[in-house]
C-alpha cells in the first residue's frame, strides 16, 4: 500500500496477498505490489528468488503446467484474473510478454508480427501492413528489414530478433508488457538499443521488466522491486533504492555482498 | 602483437622433438598402436558393409536391367513365354502404399501430436499409447496381415486391395508417430510460451507454430513410412493377395511388386525369374529415390 501512495500513477495491475507453488514447493510467499500504471517497474534478485514466478504469474503463463497454481488476487483493470472465467487469450492479448531467448516463429519477419494480430484483429491488407510497417518503426527494425519483410526471421541477429519479438508483442496493443530478462542474450550494443526502446514504449504501456543487471534496472525502471526468498523485501523509487535503501538486506545485495 | 611475432620465430627455430617435447616414448607408442589399431578395424567394419550393399545392388542390377524394356510397364503378368510385363503390380503397389499412406498418416501425425503436445493431460494414457506404438513398430508385419485378414478378409468374403492397404497402413502410423512426437519435442518449449503468449489458443500453436517448425521432419517420417511399407510382403499375402490380371478395383484382389517378386522369385520359367529381379530393382530404386529425397530435404533445411 505505501508504494501506490508514493506514487502518483494507479495500478494498471494490483498485486495482493499472492503465494505461488510449484507443486510443493511455496515460491512466492504473501506477495503484494502494485505496477503504476505507465511505468517501468524493474524487478531485481538472486536468483530463484521468485521475480520471473511474479511476472508468469501476471499472464497466467504458469497455466500450461499442471503443479502450478497461485492464491490471492491479482487486480488488472477491475477483475481478479487469477479467477476461473478468465478468459486466458484476451488476458494475454491484454498483457504481453516478451522472453529472455529471442524466439521468433519460423515464418516470415511479416507473419512473425500478423500471427498475433490476426488472433485478434481483423485487419485487411492494407490495414495490416501499416500496422506491421508501425511496430517495426517503433523498434526501430525497419531500416534495417523494411526491403525482405517476407524473409525468414530465422535469419535476423539475436538482437534484431528481440527487437522483433518486442514489435510482435506490441502489436497486438496490449496495456502491459512483460520482460523477463530480454536482454541477457544479447549483446552491449543490442541491450542499449532495447533500452532506449523501453524508454520510449512506457509512454504507451505499463511495463514490468525482470533483470539480472542492476544498472539496467537503476536506468530503465522507475519503481524498482527487490526480490529476495520468495518475498518483496522493498519497493521503492529507482534512485532511492540505488541510493538509501530501508533493508538491510536490500543493501547487502546491491552492493554486491550476496546474489 | 611486434613481441609475439619474435617468440613465434624463435619457437619454429627449436626442433619439438627433444628434451620435455619426447613425452614417454613408450606408452605414447602403444597410443599410437592402439589408435591405428582401433582406426583400421572401423575402416574394415565400413568396408564390410559398403560392400555388401554395393553386391546387392550390383546383383539387382546385373539381373533387373534386362527387364527395364517398355514391355515390363505396359504389359501386365503373364503366363510363362508370352512376353508378359509387371505393369498391374506396378500399379497395384502405387495404388496400395498410396492408400495406405493417405490412411495411416493422418492417424499417425494426430497420435504424434497427441503424444507430443498434450503431455498436460493424463501421463499414464500417454505412456501407454507411446508403447503401444512402440510395440507395433517392431511387430512381425505377418501378424498385422492376419489381423487385417481375420477382420477385413474373413468378414467380406474376399481378399481387397483395399485390405492390402488396411494392412500397409497399419505399418505406417508407428513409424509416422515416432518422427512426429520426436521432431515435435525438438520444438523448443520457449517457443510454444512465445506463441501462447500472444493470446493463441492451443490448436494455433500446435499448426502454426510448432508443426510448422518440425514440418521437414514430419515429412520425412511420413515418406521413411512410404519407403518402408513399399517393400513390404508378409501384410499383403492374406489381403490383398496378389491378382495376374489388370485391375485397379480396391474391392477386388491386387497385384503388387513383392507379392509378383515373392511368386515369380522361386518359379522355374526363367522370364519369370527374370521379371522378379526386375521388380526387385523398381522397389530398390524407389526407395532409393525417397531416401535422396529426405536427403536433399533435411539438407535445405540445415542450411
Amino acid at each position: 500500500m505505501t508504494v501506490s501512495e508514493k506514487n502518483q500513477a494507479p495500478a494498471a495491475i494490483a498485486v495482493r496477498n499472492l503465494d505461488f507453488y510449484y507443486g510443493a514447493n511455496h515460491a512466492l510467499k504473501n506477495i503484494s505490489i502494485d505496477f503504476p500504471h505507465g511505468q517501468v517497474t524493474g524487478m531485481i534478485g538472486p536468483s530463484g528468488c521468485g521475480k520471473s514466478t511474479l511476472l508468469r504469474v501476471l499472464n497466467r503463463m504458469y497455466d500450461l503446467y499442471p503443479g502450478q497454481r497461485a492464491t490471492g488476487e491479482v487486480i488488472f483493470d477491475g477483475c481478479n484474473i487469477l479467477g476461473p472465467k478468465v478468459n486466458l487469450n484476451v488476458l494475454r492479448s491484454r498483457v504481453g510478454m516478451v522472453f529472455q531467448k529471442p524466439t521468433p516463429f519460423p515464418m516470415s519477419i511479416y507473419d512473425n508480427i500478423a500471427f498475433g494480430v490476426r488472433l485478434h484483429e481483423r485487419l485487411d491488407r492494407s490495414a495490416m501492413d501499416a500496422r506491421v510497417e508501425d511496430v517495426l518503426r517503433r523498434v526501430a527494425l525497419w531500416p534495417e528489414v523494411r526491403d525482405r519483410l517476407h524473409d525468414s526471421a530465422a535469419a535476423l541477429s539475436g538482437g534484431q530478433q528481440q527487437r522483433l519479438c518486442i514489435a510482435r508483442t506490441i502489436a497486438t496493443r496490449p496495456e502491459v508488457v512483460l520482460l523477463d530478462e530480454p536482454t541477457s542474450a544479447l549483446d552491449p550494443v543490442s541491450t542499449a538499443r532495447i533500452e532506449e526502446l523501453l524508454d520510449e514504449l512506457k509512454a504507451d504501456f505499463t511495463i514490468a521488466i525482470v533483470t539480472h543487471n542492476l544498472q539496467q534496472a537503476a536506468r530503465c525502471a522507475d519503481q524498482v522491486a527487490f526480490f529476495y526468498m520468495g518475498e518483496v523485501v522493498e519497493v521503492d523509487s529507482a534512485d532511492r533504492m540505488f541510493t538509501a535503501p530501508r533493508e538491510k538486506r536490500t543493501q547487502d545485495y546491491i552492493t554486491g555482498r550476496f546474489g | 602483437m611486434a613481441g609475439h611475432d619474435s617468440q613465434a620465430a624463435t619457437a619454429v627455430d627449436t626442433p619439438c622433438t627433444s628434451g620435455r617435447w619426447q613425452g614417454n616414448s613408450l606408452s605414447d607408442m602403444r597410443r599410437r598402436m592402439v589408435d591405428r589399431v582401433a582406426t583400421g578395424l572401423c575402416w574394415a567394419a565400413t568396408v564390410l558393409v559398403l560392400l555388401m550393399l554395393f553386391s546387392i545392388l550390383f546383383v539387382l542390377v546385373r539381373n533387373g536391367i534386362s527387364g527395364l524394356r517398355w514391355v515390363t510397364f505396359v504389359h501386365v503378368t503373364l503366363p510363362p513365354g508370352q512376353d508378359g510385363g509387371l505393369a498391374n503390380a506396378i500399379v497395384g503397389s502405387l495404388i496400395q502404399t498410396g492408400l495406405a499412406v493417405l490412411i495411416g498418416a493422418p492417424v499417425g501425425l494426430l497420435t504424434g501430436i497427441y503424444l507430443a503436445e498434450f503431455t498436460a493431460t493424463d501421463g499414464r494414457l500417454i505412456n501407454a499409447v507411446r508403447f503401444v506404438s512402440d510395440l507395433l513398430l517392431s511387430a512381425p508385419s505377418i501378424l498385422v496381415g492376419l489381423f487385417i485378414y481375420m477382420i477385413v478378409v474373413v468378414p467380406t468374403g474376399h481378399f481387397s486391395g483395399l485390405a492390402g492397404a488396411l494392412a500397409l497402413s497399419i505399418l505406417v502410423v508407428p513409424v509416422v508417430v515416432r518422427t512426429t512426437e520426436d521432431m515435435l519435442r525438438l520444438v523448443p518449449l520457449s517457443m510454444r510460451e512465445a506463441a501462447f503468449a500472444l493470446g493463441a489458443p492451443r490448436w494455433r500453436v500446435i499448426l502454426s507454430v510448432c508443426l510448422r517448425a518440425a514440418r521437414d521432419g514430419v515429412a520425412t517420417g511420413i515418406l521413411l513410412a512410404l519407403a518402408r511399407v513399399s517393400g513390404e510382403t508378409a501384410p499383403l499375402l492374406f489381403t490383398s493377395l496378389g491378382n495376374m490380371n489388370w485391375s485397379v478395383s480396391p474391392t477386388a484382389p491386387m497385384a503388387s511388386l513383392p507379392v509378383t517378386i515373392y511368386q515369380y522369385a522361386g518359379a522355374a520359367y526363367a522370364d519369370w525369374t527374370a521379371l522378379a529381379w526386375t521388380g526387385a530393382l523398381l522397389i530398390t530404386t524407389g526407395i532409393l529415390m525417397i531416401n535422396i529425397t529426405v536427403r536433399l530435404g533435411l539438407g535445405r533445411n540445415r542450411k
